[in-house]
C-alpha cells in the first residue's frame, strides 16, 4: 500500500511553520479510517452543502479550484470539487492533500515548484500544473482528521495567517455538516432497527423499553451536536444548489423576509440509486435558531431515510419519528412534500408522491391544443410532520410525460396579498398557472412566479420557496441543454417593512 | 397589530372550562396562549374548551401552541377542544390533518355540549 514518504529537512521554507512532510503514525492511522468508517461518507451523492462550502472557499479566496476531500486508506476522495471535472478520486501521492491530512495546522504551499515533496505530486506534474495549495484538516471533536479542505491555483501565490484562520472555519463547517448528516443517519437507522425489533417481538417489553432509552440518548446527543453548531448553520443553512438530472429541468427561488432569522423553508433535489432522483420541499413552524436546527435535522433526516429506503411515505414516517425523538427543539413540527422520480422508457419520469400537511403541489399538463390542465397533488390526510406518534401520510402516483411540469412552493405564495388585500390562494394561484402555454418549462415557470410575486403591493410579506421540474420535450432539447437554476434572495427588497 | 394576547377562563364546570382567546396568535403571543392554556390544565380544568371568536390571526406558530397544549390535555388525560374558529385556521387545520385531533365547533356552548357526557340532569 502506498503510504507517506517522509523527508524530514524541518528547516526549509522559512516563511512556514512547520514542513508538510509528516509521516503517519501506523496507531493514529488505523483510528482514523476507522472515524472515516464512521462518518459513513465516502463514495455518497453529491450534497449541496459541501458543494456550497467548495464554492464558497473558491469564491473568497479568488481561486479557480476549491474541494472538500475525505482520505481513505490509499485514495483521496472528493466529497465536492468547484472548478474540477471529472475526477472523483486521486491516489494518496504526498506533498498535497495526502500530506494536509497528517498535519492538525492549515497547509500553505505558495509555489509548488519550491516544495521538495509537492513539485512530484501528479497535480502539479500533470495537466493541472497546481502552482498554489493551501488546506486546512477537517478534524472531529476527539481529533482525528477525516480529510482537508483545499484551494488550488495555478499561479503561485501567497496567504495570510487570517487567510488560513478562514480555511480553517471552513474546515470547521465541513466537519458540523458531517456530525448532522452522521446524527440523522444514525436515528434513522435506529428507528427502523427498534422498529424491525417491535414487530418481531412485541413481547420483549424491555427490549423496547431500552431502544426507548437509546432513543433519547441520541436525542440528547443530537441536541447538544445542533446547540454547539447554531452559529455556524446560520451561514450553512441556505438552501443548496439544484444538481443536473438528465432529462429533467429544474429551477428554484428563495427568498427570507429578514436577514437575520434565516427561514425554516427548505428543499432539496438528490440522486439516488438506479437512476432514480429525489425531492422535496416543507416549511417548519416557527423561525430564528431554533427553527434552524429543526430545519437542518430534517433535511439530513429526509436525505438519510431516503438512502435507506425511499418510499414516500416511509421516508416522511421516518422523518415524523425523528422530529418527536429530538426533545430538543422548541418547534418541533413542518409540513413537506417528498417526490421519488424513476425515469421511464417514453422519457418522462414516474412520480410517487407523498405530503405531511403540506399546501398541494401542482402538476401542469399540456394537451393537444396547448392549453394547461392544472391538477392538484394532494393525496388525502397527510398530517403536519413531527406532532404525532401515530400520524399518517399520504401518497399519490402519477406520470410526467415530455412538456410537463410540477410546481412546490410554501405557503408564503398562496398567502401573500393581492392588491384588493385577499390572499392569492390556491384559486388565484391555480387560475395564474392556467394561463401558461405549452411545453411547460420549470425555469420560466419559477421566473413568472416570482414576478406575479413582486407584482403584488406588499411583494411576499412572508419566506417564499418555490421548486419546479419539468419534463423538456426532445426537439426543444440539444443534447445536455438541462438547466438547472437558482436564484437565493436572502435579503429583503429595500421595501421597509415592519414587523 | 396588537401585541397583546388574552386569555380569560369563562366558564368552569368540574374539569370542563372554557377560556376566550382575544388578540392575535404569532410567533410573540403564542408562548402567552401555550402557557396560559397549559397553566388551566394545571389548575384542574383539563377538558378545556378554547373560544377563538376573538382570533383574527393565527399563523403556524398558533397552531404550534394548540398542538402543544392538545399534548398537555391528553397527557393530564383531558382534552382541548376549539371554537368560532377563523376560515384561514381552519384551512390550516384540514390541511394539516390536526382537525381530526382538534374538534371544532361552531360556538364555545356547542363544545360544551359536545364535550361532556350526555346523560346530566
Amino acid at each position: 500500500m502506498p503510504q507517506q514518504v517522509s523527508v524530514p529537512d524541518e528547516e526549509a521554507g522559512p516563511e512556514y511553520k512547520g514542513s508538510p512532510r509528516v509521516v503517519p503514525d501506523p496507531d493514529v492511522e488505523a483510528a482514523r479510517i476507522a472515524a472515516v468508517r464512521r462518518y459513513d461518507i465516502l463514495d455518497t451523492p453529491p450534497d449541496g452543502a459541501f458543494d456550497r462550502v467548495a464554492s464558497l472557499a473558491a469564491r473568497l479566496f479568488d481561486v479557480p479550484v476549491a474541494t472538500v476531500t475525505i482520505v481513505d486508506t490509499d485514495r483521496i476522495w472528493f466529497k465536492a470539487a468547484h472548478g474540477l471535472h471529472d475526477m472523483a478520486e486521486l491516489g494518496r501521492d504526498p506533498g498535497l492533500c495526502g500530506s494536509a491530512v497528517l498535519r492538525d495546522e492549515a497547509l500553505v504551499i505558495p509555489d509548488t515548484l519550491l516544495d521538495d515533496v509537492a513539485q512530484s505530486n501528479p497535480l502539479v506534474t500533470g495537466p493541472m500544473g497546481v502552482r498554489f495549495y493551501a488546506a486546512a484538516p477537517i478534524v472531529t471533536t476527539d481529533g482525528h482528521r477525516l480529510g482537508t479542505v483545499n484551494i488550488l491555483d495555478t499561479k503561485p501565490r501567497s496567504i495570510t495567517e487570517d487567510d488560513a484562520a478562514t480555511l480553517a472555519d471552513l474546515a470547521a463547517i465541513v466537519m458540523d455538516e458531517m456530525e448532522l448528516r452522521l446524527a440523522a443517519l444514525a436515528m434513522v437507522r435506529h428507528e427502523q432497527e427498534r422498529r424491525a425489533a417491535e414487530s418481531w417481538h412485541a413481547e420483549i417489553e424491555h427490549e423496547r423499553a431500552e431502544a426507548e432509552r437509546r432513543a433519547r440518548e441520541q436525542a440528547e446527543k443530537d441536541k447538544a451536536a445542533i446547540a454547539a453548531f447554531a452559529s455556524t448553520l446560520q451561514r450553512t443553512l441556505l438552501p443548496p444548489a439544484l444538481p443536473v438530472v438528465p432529462g429533467l429541468e429544474l429551477a428554484c427561488h428563495y427568498r427570507t423576509a429578514s436577514v437575520h432569522d434565516v427561514g425554516g423553508d427548505f428543499y432539496d433535489v438528490f440522486p439516488l440509486d438506479g437512476g432514480r432522483w429525489a425531492f422535496f420541499l416543507g416549511d417548519v413552524c416557527g423561525k430564528g435558531a431554533e427553527a434552524a436546527a429543526v430545519t437542518s435535522l430534517t433535511r439530513y433526516t429526509l436525505r438519510a431515510a431516503a438512502q435507506i429506503d425511499p418510499d414516500p411515505r416511509t421516508v416522511l414516517g421516518a422523518l415524523n419519528n425523528a422530529l418527536l425523538a429530538d426533545v430538543s427543539a422548541g418547534s418541533r413540527f413542518c409540513t413537506a412534500i417528498f417526490g421519488l422520480l424513476t425515469p421511464d422508457d417514453t422519457g418522462g419520469f414516474h412520480v410517487a408522491v407523498a405530503t405531511g400537511g403540506h399546501p398541494p403541489a401542482y402538476h401542469l399538463r399540456p394537451d393537444e391544443t396547448g392549453q394547461v390542465e392544472v391538477v392538484a397533488v394532494r393525496p388525502k390526510g397527510g398530517m403536519l410532520i413531527g406532532a404525532l406518534p401515530e400520524a399518517q401520510f399520504a401518497q399519490v402516483t402519477f406520470h410526467m410525460a415530455p412538456g410537463e411540469g410540477l410546481l412546490l412552493y410554501t405557503d408564503g405564495l398562496t398567502e401573500a396579498r393581492t392588491s384588493d388585500g385577499a390572499m392569492l390562494g390556491e384559486e388565484g394561484l391555480t387560475a395564474f398557472l392556467r394561463r401558461r402555454t405549452a411545453p411547460v418549462s420549470a425555469t420560466t415557470l419559477v421566473d413568472d412566479t416570482v414576478v406575479l410575486l413582486e407584482s403584488l403591493p406588499d411583494g411576499a410579506g412572508d419566506d417564499v420557496a418555490l421548486l419546479a421540474l419539468s419534463v423538456p420535450r426532445c426537439e426543444t432539447v440539444p443534447d445536455q441543454a438541462v438547466s438547472a437554476t437558482a436564484h437565493t434572495s436572502a435579503a429583503p427588497e429595500p421595501t421597509g417593512q415592519e414587523r | 397589530m396588537t401585541d397583546a394576547l388574552h386569555l380569560t377562563l369563562q366558564h368552569t364546570d368540574g374539569p370542563y372550562a372554557v377560556a376566550t382567546v382575544t388578540g392575535d396568535v404569532d410567533l410573540h403571543t403564542a408562548p402567552t396562549l401555550r402557557s396560559g392554556a397549559l397553566d388551566l390544565i394545571q389548575q384542574g380544568h383539563r377538558h378545556l374548551i378554547l373560544d377563538m371568536r376573538g382570533v383574527q390571526f393565527c399563523d403556524s406558530a398558533g397552531l404550534s401552541a394548540l398542538i402543544r397544549i392538545w399534548h398537555g390535555a391528553k397527557d393530564a388525560g383531558g382534552s382541548l377542544a376549539l371554537a368560532a374558529v377563523s376560515g384561514r385556521l381552519m384551512r390550516m387545520l384540514n390541511l394539516t390533518g390536526m382537525d381530526s385531533l382538534l374538534p371544532v365547533h361552531p360556538t364555545a356552548d356547542d363544545a360544551l355540549s359536545g364535550s361532556r357526557p350526555t346523560a346530566d340532569a
